[in-house]
């Protein structure tokens, strides 16, 4: 029989990072995926990254994707596609549909890294087509280049709730509510921030009474619920929506791992059904290991290193490295994942309720509540201050581990210092010059330039869009504040766009002065 | 939590199900102890559900005739639930002219207890099922066999007993048994000691462990047999088939889809890893197995394979029965993979025997201490 | 898991409620009030309901439905779903057409 040093299941982040580990340490390895591309959902994830440097940050998942597997054919680990891993049998032996035939392969190691799955929720009509899986609608736009629907409700608050809702406009759908249960937004601050600025309404406490139509959807109908989840009689609204977009979390498909025989658990704090495991993905099997959303839902960046950290333990496990330099690999992963499990939104702070940043500054209520900072609430971040002539504004106001403005600024006006987490501060003294690499560099879109009075009367706003096509200069429009309401009339200023900005086009709007810390967005008639 | 009854079952399979129900029918109070967590998750789950009388050994004939004729038909109804029994015939096919004696020798012994089966040809077997392959050129043909859902089966004789109060505990693996004045007394299991006056050992292959504690041999061994299931197809035929050589057996069910189980030759040899696992080899060959008989099936996909562990007995036939030498003591094990159809006259028999001390049908021949050495 | 359950403990009568009818396993269309009537007929465990229902035996395998059918189970029995271990995970993961199951790459061709 076939016999490899390590066989990864999925082609995802994980599992890639995982091969390529083991194959620099000298492996015979070869990942088999079941779909027609590489990368897992890495490609279908058209936003920056957060992080630091060292998680890839302000890179665009797909060309993450692109990069591991560059990396994985340049150290030999061999990727083969269209390959359905039908069993996972005793003897670690992997049966896999290859073509028209199956395959059966032995692995001295084998990593699982097959990712999640999304979950549904049911209401009235949830079975009508145009219900669908925010993850799906992600499918569709991005590797299939094709509008989920025209008119779009989404429900669920959580990072993917906010960027697919992001991604359906910037495919041209019209996002009518984003909806979720939950009495706070779940995801990133500034990705909701992005999409209430852009004029989606949110209702928390609200969920879906019914998916209204025959044949497929027409309508939907929410209610406002209370804290036990029960519809509060009166409070409905309707929508008129042809699609309908579930983002209500994922589960860890973990089959192949019970189906191997691993010691399995029941853990809703890692989405449900997962493998025991270590904290570098070793399960009750010798030799069989897990890495990424399998073993515990969390986001492409820890899965990646998860997936590097089961690489090294299956090098050292089949003698290719010596325990000494696992270890030293492994205390470095585990810091870069420490790094990136800190903050608001870490893993030990889910479902609490954080009322003061790190700095001890009172939180945004209303970003929780309705998706945008409120302008009496965000005078108070350290990133927005007020100067003469163009600076940055920086509307950063929940601690999460990501720092590339700072390295952005070549003038030294950005500092986040060495806690990753840090609210971003403009640093006294600095001058900025105007270079646009703060907006762009920005993955959550959250600084703008600012030139409070140009002297004339007006301000200009420099802020960052990905939407096309591109406005041309002087083109007119209604400058939208932070909770997508129109503030004023403006005029586009200048448009700049450069590869080193890697497609976050810099837009500059012209608007009456006293407009210049609320105008945060342009819409065309 | 109740621990004494008059009648103490041991395994919550189909057998255990159907005798609880047939036993609370008569009045009597019954405990019910499943092993695993999950009541009917041995061979009762695991089967390709024939309901059949052809190709079986003449000793357990006249029970699995009695059933047929007088429990299966309104088993549907009396269970409350869709036993989806079909009574049309099984075809037992021969491809050589080896297949057709083993299966002439079949159908002549049976037809020696009054069993209508007989040999036809291969176009009279097309005829019946013209969707099978030229390669067929006999088949026994026995029009009063068929099959059934053994899933809904065994969970609706679950059902109606806990509903006329019998009591299931699962997750309850027992140990051994005890003697107490001469007679069969208690039930032990890691953390509970049940008491009855009459037990009844029905766990399949742990049967033999659970009467090793009063000195009872019942010789069995085990085999890990496979099934699969395809997507549902369109209707094609409702006869239950198998082979002379047992590559393949099964049937289209009610919902469309065709269960199949199998063979692969190293049954008795696969290992299992503490699960009951599939082994890489089997499903692959039933499949080649099954093409070869029906073409047609080629396209239809495969959504599920299971395994299922087989208790075997030396001469192919069950244990069933009074333990005379432990009074109060009962046995029915080692159905060797065909335990589903005779299930619901195990039952009602045992029931009965257990109740009254005599039965309709003899269960002479199926004594646990007929084993004899061949000199 | 392997723990002792009395199927005789009361878990109270039947409640029929107003979305009863509404569709939970999609490929084999077994509905909230189906799923609900066999745990008060005894189906504890979402193998036995798996067993009894077919819910998740469908196409999908039970991707879309299993985490629902373990909610509603739960509920019926008053425990928490993390207490209910999922089915069986079962060759094969995908579905896969009888002929390429049956068709095994022979050993010389992986000689390479």
């Amino acid at each position: 029989m076939r016999r490899y040093d390590l066989i990864v299941v999925g082609a995802g982040p994980s599992g890639l990072s995982a091969a390529i580990e083991a194959a620099k340490r000298g492996l015979k390895v070869v990942v088999f995926d079941e779909n027609e591309k590489p990368g897992g959902q890495l490609f279908k994830q058209i936003h920056k990254f957060f992080g630091s440097k060292e998680h890839r940050a302000k890179v665009r998942g797909f060309v993450i994707g692109q990069q591991l597997l560059d990396e994985a054919d340049k150290v030999g680990v061999q990727v083969v596609l269209n390959a359905t891993v039908i069993g996972l049998y005793q003897d670690k032996e992997v049966v896999v549909k290859i073509g028209e035939e199956v395959n059966h392969f032995k692995g001295d190691s084998i990593i699982i890294a097959t990712g999640a799955a999304e979950n549904m929720v049911t209401f009235k009509g949830w079975t009508l087509p145009g219900v669908i899986g925010a993850g799906a609608a992600q499918t569709m736009m991005n590797l299939h280049g094709i509008q989920p629907g025209k008119k779009i409700l989404m429900l669920g608050s959580g990072n993917v709730g906010l960027v697919v809702s992001f991604q359906l406009m910037q495919c041209g759908c019209d996002v009518v509510a984003l909806v979720d249960a939950a009495p706070r937004v779940g995801g990133y601050g500034v990705h909701a921030a992005k999409v209430a600025r852009c004029g989606v309404p949110f209702y928390l406490s609200h969920t879906i009474v019914e998916a209204e139509g025959d044949e497929y959807v027409t309508g939907v109908a929410i209610a406002k619920v209370d804290d036990k989840f029960k519809f509060i009689p009166g409070t409905e609204k309707h929508f008129d929506v042809d699609t309908i977009c579930l983002a209500v979390g994922l589960s860890p498909m973990s089959q192949l791992l019970k189906m191997a025989g691993c010691e399995m658990e029941d853990n809703p704090k890692r989405g449900g059904q997962v493998p025991i495991c270590d904290e570098y993905g070793r399960t009750s099997i010798p030799g069989i290991f897990v890495a990424g959303d399998v073993s515990g839902i969390e986001e492409a960046s820890s899965a990646m290193i998860e997936g590097r950290m089961a690489g090294v333990v299956a090098a050292e496990y089949l003698g290719y490295t010596d325990e000494t330099s696992r270890d030293k690999e492994l205390t470095e992963l585990t810091a870069a994942l420490d790094g990136l499990r800190q903050g608001m939104f870490a893993p030990k702070n889910r479902g609490k309720a954080i009322e003061k940043t790190e700095e001890g500054i009172d939180i945004s209520n209303n970003l929780l509540k309705k998706g945008f900072v409120a302008d009496d609430e965000i005078e108070r971040f350290p990133g927005v201050t007020h100067k003469v002539g163009i600076h940055p504004v920086m509307e950063c106001t929940q601690n999460i581990p990501c720092n590339p403005c700072q390295d952005a600024c070549k003038k030294g006006c950005i500092s986040i210092g060495n806690n990753i987490t840090s609210l971003p501060i403009v640093v006294d003294g600095s001058q900025c010059i105007n270079c646009g690499m703060c907006v762009a560099s920005c993955s959550g879109q959250a600084i703008f330039l600012v030139d409070e009075d140009c002297g004339d009367g007006t301000a200009t706003v420099t802020l960052p869009y990905e939407f096309l096509p591109l406005p041309e200069e002087g083109k007119k429009g209604t400058a939208l504040g932070r909770d997508g309401k129109p503030v004023c009339a403006a005029e586009v200023v200048s448009i700049k766009t450069s590869k080193a900005f890697d497609k976050t086009n810099l837009l500059t709007i012209r608007v009456p002065k006293e407009y210049a810390m609320k105008a945060r967005f342009i819409k065309f008639a | 939590m109740k621990k004494t009854a008059e009648v103490i079952i041991i395994g919550g399979g189909i057998i255990g199900c159907a005798t609880a129900y047939y036993l609370a029918k008569l009045g009597r109070n019954v405990i019910v102890l499943e092993g695993s967590d999950h009541i009917g998750n041995g061979g009762s789950s695991r089967n390709g559900g024939g309901v059949r009388q052809s190709g079986r050994d003449v000793r357990e004939l006249p029970l699995v005739m009695y059933g047929i004729k007088n429990l299966w038909p309104t088993l549907s109804e009396e269970l409350e639930v869709d036993c989806e029994y079909h009574q049309d015939g099984n075809l037992r096919l021969g491809k050589t002219e080896k297949h057709r004696d083993i299966l002439t020798k079949l159908a002549n012994n049976a037809r020696g207890v009054g069993l209508d089966v007989r040999m036809i040809d291969g176009d009279e077997v097309r005829q019946i099922n013209p969707y099978l392959s030229d390669e067929v050129i006999c088949a026994s043909w026995c029009p009063t066999d068929g099959h059934a859902n053994p899933l809904t089966t065994t969970l609706g004789y679950y059902k109606m007993a806990r509903r006329m109060g019998v009591t299931f505990i699962s997750g309850e693996p027992v140990r051994g048994l005890a003697v107490v004045r001469g007679k069969i007394r208690k039930v032990i299991t890691p953390n509970n000691v049940y008491e009855g006056e009459n037990v009844l050992v029905a766990a399949g292959l742990d049967s033999r462990d659970i009467l090793t504690s009063v000195g009872i041999d019942i010789p069995m061994t085990n085999s890990l047999l496979e099934c699969l299931v395809t997507e549902a197809q369109p209707h094609m035929f409702d006869q239950m088939l198998g082979t002379a050589e047992a590559d393949f057996y099964g049937h289209q069910t009610k919902h469309g889809s065709f269960v199949f189980g199998g063979s692969s030759g190293l049954e008795r040899y696969n290992k299992d890893n503490g699960m009951v696992s599939n082994s890489s080899k089997t499903a692959p060959c039933i499949c080649r197995g099954i093409m070869k008989y029906f073409p047609d099936l080629a396209n239809a996909k495969i959504v599920r394979t299971w395994a299922g562990w087989m208790d075997a007995s030396s001469d192919g036939v069950p244990s069933i029965g009074k333990v005379d030498e432990i009074p109060g003591l009962y046995v029915a094990c080692a159905f060797n993979g065909h335990g589903f159809g005779i299930a619901p006259a195990v039952g009602e028999q045992l029931a009965k025997l257990i109740t009254t001390g005599v039965t309709d049908v003899s269960l002479d021949e199926l004594r646990y201490d007929r084993y004899k050495a061949k000199i | 898991m392997n723990s002792v359950n009395d199927r005789t403990r009361d878990i109270g009568p039947f409640v029929p409620m107003d979305d009863d009818d509404m569709l939970i396993c999609r490929c084999e269309e077994i509905t909230k009030g189906e799923i609900r009537r066999a745990v008060h007929d005894g189906m504890w465990t979402l193998t036995e309901i798996r067993r009894y229902l077919r819910t998740g035996m469908g196409l999908c395998q039970g991707q879309t439905c299993s985490k629902l059918v373990k909610g509603i189970v739960a509920r019926e029995l008053g425990i928490s779903p993390a207490e209910l271990e999922p089915a069986t995970s079962r060759v094969p993961m995908r579905p896969i057409e009888m002929k390429i199951f049956a068709c095994e790459a022979c050993e010389e061709k992986e000689a390479n």
